[in-house]
Protein backbone atom coordinates (compact mmCIF):
# COMPACT_ATOMS: atom_id res chain seq x y z
CA UNK A 1 0.00 0.00 0.00
CA UNK A 2 1.63 3.19 -0.66
CA UNK A 3 0.85 6.15 1.52
CA UNK A 4 -0.65 9.50 0.11
CA UNK A 5 2.85 11.66 0.86
CA UNK A 6 4.58 8.73 -1.46
CA UNK A 7 1.64 8.86 -4.20
CA UNK A 8 1.89 12.61 -4.09
CA UNK A 9 5.92 12.67 -4.70
CA UNK A 10 5.19 10.08 -7.52
CA UNK A 11 2.87 12.70 -9.29
CA UNK A 12 5.36 15.08 -9.13
CA UNK A 13 5.27 16.87 -5.71
CA UNK A 14 8.81 18.19 -5.06
CA UNK A 15 10.06 17.61 -1.47
CA UNK A 16 12.16 20.62 -0.15
CA UNK A 17 15.47 19.42 1.35
CA UNK A 18 14.95 20.37 4.97
CA UNK A 19 18.55 22.29 5.08
CA UNK A 20 17.47 24.43 2.31
CA UNK A 21 18.18 27.75 2.84
CA UNK A 22 16.05 30.73 1.65
CA UNK A 23 17.42 31.14 -1.79
CA UNK A 24 17.31 27.87 -2.83
CA UNK A 25 13.44 28.39 -1.42
CA UNK A 26 12.64 31.63 -3.12
CA UNK A 27 13.63 29.82 -6.91
CA UNK A 28 11.63 27.09 -5.85
CA UNK A 29 8.73 29.70 -5.13
CA UNK A 30 9.58 31.36 -8.14
CA UNK A 31 8.49 28.41 -9.98
CA UNK A 32 11.93 27.06 -10.44
CA UNK A 33 11.81 23.16 -10.46
CA UNK A 34 14.59 22.34 -8.03
CA UNK A 35 14.82 18.55 -8.98
CA UNK A 36 16.11 19.74 -11.97
CA UNK A 37 18.96 21.59 -10.52
CA UNK A 38 19.33 18.40 -8.16
CA UNK A 39 19.91 16.62 -11.05
CA UNK A 40 22.39 18.63 -12.65
CA UNK A 41 24.26 19.28 -9.39
CA UNK A 42 24.96 15.36 -8.79
CA UNK A 43 26.83 15.59 -12.66
CA UNK A 44 30.55 17.17 -12.77
CA UNK A 45 30.91 20.29 -13.96
CA UNK A 46 32.05 18.81 -17.20
CA UNK A 47 29.26 16.48 -17.40
CA UNK A 48 26.73 19.87 -17.23
CA UNK A 49 28.25 20.95 -20.55
CA UNK A 50 28.42 17.97 -21.93
CA UNK A 51 24.38 17.35 -21.27
CA UNK A 52 23.65 21.08 -22.64
CA UNK A 53 25.16 19.78 -25.84
CA UNK A 54 23.17 16.93 -25.92
CA UNK A 55 20.17 19.04 -25.40
CA UNK A 56 21.75 21.56 -28.05
CA UNK A 57 21.66 18.68 -30.84
CA UNK A 58 17.93 17.37 -29.53
CA UNK A 59 17.07 21.03 -30.00
CA UNK A 60 18.38 21.58 -33.15
CA UNK A 61 17.29 18.34 -34.55
CA UNK A 62 13.77 18.81 -33.79
CA UNK A 63 14.20 22.31 -35.45
CA UNK A 64 14.40 20.35 -38.70
CA UNK A 65 10.98 18.04 -38.01
CA UNK A 66 8.89 19.74 -40.24
CA UNK A 67 5.32 20.46 -39.26
CA UNK A 68 2.82 17.96 -39.76
CA UNK B 1 26.27 20.79 -35.06
CA UNK B 2 27.41 23.00 -32.84
CA UNK B 3 30.16 21.89 -30.48
CA UNK B 4 30.43 24.42 -27.91
CA UNK B 5 33.23 22.07 -25.53
CA UNK B 6 35.57 22.43 -28.30
CA UNK B 7 35.34 25.73 -28.96
CA UNK B 8 36.52 25.91 -25.64
CA UNK B 9 39.04 23.36 -26.09
CA UNK B 10 40.48 24.91 -29.11
CA UNK B 11 40.96 28.65 -27.12
CA UNK B 12 42.69 26.57 -24.68
CA UNK B 13 44.99 24.71 -26.45
CA UNK B 14 45.55 28.09 -28.80
CA UNK B 15 46.91 29.60 -25.43
CA UNK B 16 43.74 32.27 -25.54
CA UNK B 17 44.08 34.61 -22.44
CA UNK B 18 40.19 34.12 -21.56
CA UNK B 19 37.51 33.43 -19.08
CA UNK B 20 34.20 31.60 -19.63
CA UNK B 21 31.24 33.80 -18.68
CA UNK B 22 27.80 33.64 -20.00
CA UNK B 23 25.48 30.89 -20.42
CA UNK B 24 28.14 28.02 -20.46
CA UNK B 25 29.64 29.47 -16.96
CA UNK B 26 25.95 29.09 -15.44
CA UNK B 27 25.79 25.31 -16.92
CA UNK B 28 29.36 24.95 -15.07
CA UNK B 29 28.01 25.86 -12.06
CA UNK B 30 24.46 23.67 -12.26
CA UNK B 31 22.02 26.19 -14.59
CA UNK B 32 19.67 24.06 -16.10
CA UNK B 33 18.70 26.53 -19.06
CA UNK B 34 20.43 25.50 -22.50
CA UNK B 35 22.91 28.00 -23.46
CA UNK B 36 23.43 28.16 -27.94
CA UNK B 37 26.77 29.75 -27.55
CA UNK B 38 30.03 29.89 -25.60
CA UNK B 39 30.54 33.12 -24.09
CA UNK B 40 33.84 35.02 -22.93
CA UNK B 41 35.74 37.63 -21.72
CA UNK B 42 39.27 38.07 -23.46
CA UNK B 43 42.41 40.25 -23.19
CA UNK B 44 41.98 42.40 -26.23
CA UNK B 45 45.65 42.98 -26.81
CA UNK B 46 46.77 42.40 -30.50
CA UNK B 47 48.61 39.20 -29.69
CA UNK B 48 45.37 37.40 -27.87
CA UNK B 49 42.97 38.46 -30.93
CA UNK B 50 45.45 36.80 -33.34
CA UNK B 51 45.21 33.48 -31.42
CA UNK B 52 41.30 33.25 -31.22
CA UNK B 53 41.65 33.72 -35.47
CA UNK B 54 44.50 31.36 -35.32
CA UNK B 55 42.14 28.69 -32.35
CA UNK B 56 39.47 29.14 -35.22
CA UNK B 57 40.91 29.32 -38.53
CA UNK B 58 39.94 25.83 -39.64
CA UNK B 59 36.31 26.63 -38.87
CA UNK B 60 34.96 29.38 -40.81
CA UNK B 61 34.64 32.02 -38.46
CA UNK B 62 32.49 35.13 -39.74
CA UNK B 63 31.51 38.20 -38.21
CA UNK B 64 28.07 37.02 -37.29
CA UNK B 65 26.46 40.21 -36.96
CA UNK B 66 27.35 42.01 -40.28
CA UNK B 67 25.29 42.25 -42.51
CA UNK B 68 27.46 39.84 -45.49
CA UNK B 69 28.79 37.75 -42.81
CA UNK B 70 32.28 39.10 -43.04
CA UNK B 71 35.07 36.13 -42.51
CA UNK B 72 37.41 36.76 -39.35
CA UNK B 73 40.32 38.55 -41.13
CA UNK B 74 42.26 40.71 -38.41
CA UNK B 75 44.27 43.27 -39.55
CA UNK B 76 46.38 45.80 -37.31
CA UNK B 77 43.53 48.53 -37.51
CA UNK B 78 40.62 46.26 -36.56
CA UNK B 79 42.83 44.75 -33.30
CA UNK B 80 43.06 48.02 -32.40
CA UNK B 81 39.65 49.20 -33.17
CA UNK B 82 37.82 46.19 -31.97
CA UNK B 83 36.16 46.50 -28.56
CA UNK B 84 33.99 43.13 -29.13
CA UNK B 85 33.92 40.30 -31.43
CA UNK B 86 30.65 38.53 -32.18
CA UNK B 87 31.33 35.29 -34.52
CA UNK B 88 29.84 32.42 -35.51
CA UNK B 89 31.97 29.22 -36.50
CA UNK B 90 30.96 25.34 -38.01
CA UNK B 91 31.65 24.69 -34.39
CA UNK B 92 29.17 27.31 -33.01
CA UNK B 93 28.58 30.71 -31.59
CA UNK B 94 31.55 32.30 -29.78
CA UNK B 95 31.10 35.72 -28.81
CA UNK B 96 34.47 37.41 -27.12
CA UNK B 97 33.92 40.50 -25.14
CA UNK B 98 36.64 42.74 -24.25
CA UNK B 99 35.12 44.09 -20.52
CA UNK B 100 31.86 42.39 -18.51
CA UNK B 101 28.89 44.82 -17.62
CA UNK B 102 28.48 44.60 -13.59
CA UNK B 103 32.20 42.92 -13.28
CA UNK B 104 34.49 45.08 -15.14
CA UNK B 105 37.28 45.01 -18.13
CA UNK B 106 39.25 41.30 -18.12
CA UNK B 107 41.70 42.30 -15.17
CA UNK B 108 39.13 42.62 -13.00
CA UNK B 109 36.81 39.57 -14.46
CA UNK B 110 40.27 37.69 -14.40
CA UNK B 111 40.26 38.58 -10.71
CA UNK B 112 37.03 37.53 -10.31
CA UNK B 113 37.46 34.36 -11.83
CA UNK B 114 38.66 30.51 -10.45
CA UNK B 115 40.79 27.97 -12.44
CA UNK B 116 39.27 24.75 -13.00
CA UNK B 117 39.36 21.68 -14.18
CA UNK B 118 38.39 20.64 -18.11
CA UNK B 119 39.42 17.57 -19.78
CA UNK B 120 41.65 19.47 -21.73
CA UNK B 121 43.20 21.44 -19.06
CA UNK B 122 42.65 24.35 -17.09
CA UNK B 123 40.59 27.33 -17.57
CA UNK B 124 39.37 29.98 -15.80
CA UNK B 125 35.66 30.67 -15.24
CA UNK B 126 34.19 33.99 -14.08
CA UNK B 127 33.65 32.95 -9.94
CA UNK B 128 29.45 32.34 -8.84
CA UNK B 129 29.20 36.02 -7.04
CA UNK B 130 30.41 37.85 -10.22
CA UNK B 131 28.49 35.68 -12.90
CA UNK B 132 25.51 36.43 -10.79
CA UNK B 133 25.88 40.39 -10.34
CA UNK B 134 26.78 40.79 -14.27
CA UNK B 135 23.42 38.61 -14.91
CA UNK B 136 21.68 40.90 -12.69
CA UNK B 137 22.97 44.11 -14.54
CA UNK B 138 21.74 42.58 -17.95
CA UNK B 139 18.51 41.63 -16.33
CA UNK B 140 16.96 40.16 -19.37
CA UNK B 141 14.40 37.42 -18.52
CA UNK B 142 16.51 34.53 -18.89
CA UNK B 143 18.94 36.21 -17.37
CA UNK B 144 17.04 36.78 -13.81
CA UNK B 145 15.68 33.31 -14.49
CA UNK B 146 19.89 32.19 -14.02
CA UNK B 147 20.38 34.84 -11.68
CA UNK B 148 17.87 32.76 -9.27
CA UNK B 149 19.10 29.30 -9.77
CA UNK B 150 22.66 30.93 -9.78
CA UNK B 151 21.67 31.99 -5.90
CA UNK B 152 20.58 29.02 -5.01
CA UNK B 153 22.81 27.09 -6.12
CA UNK B 154 25.85 29.45 -4.45
CA UNK B 155 23.97 29.15 -1.07
CA UNK B 156 24.31 24.99 -1.73
CA UNK B 157 27.60 25.15 -2.83
CA UNK B 158 28.27 27.15 0.50
CA UNK B 159 26.98 24.35 2.32
CA UNK B 160 28.17 21.38 0.12
CA UNK B 161 32.03 22.55 -1.28
CA UNK B 162 32.73 19.11 -2.62
CA UNK B 163 29.40 19.65 -5.63
CA UNK B 164 31.84 22.57 -7.04
CA UNK B 165 35.25 21.45 -6.70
Amino acid sequence: MIDEETLAQMNGKYVCPPDAGPAWRAAMEAGIDMSLIEENLRRSPWERLLANESALKLIRELQKVKPA
Amino acid sequence: MENLTEILKRLHYAKVEFVLIGGLASRHYGVTLVTEDVDVCARFTPENLRRIEAALKDFHPQHRLTANKLPLELTDELCRSLKNIYLTTDLGILDCLSEVAGVGNFDEVLKKSELKNFPFGQCYVLGIGALIDAKKTVGRPHDLIAVSQLMAIKEKKEQQKELFD
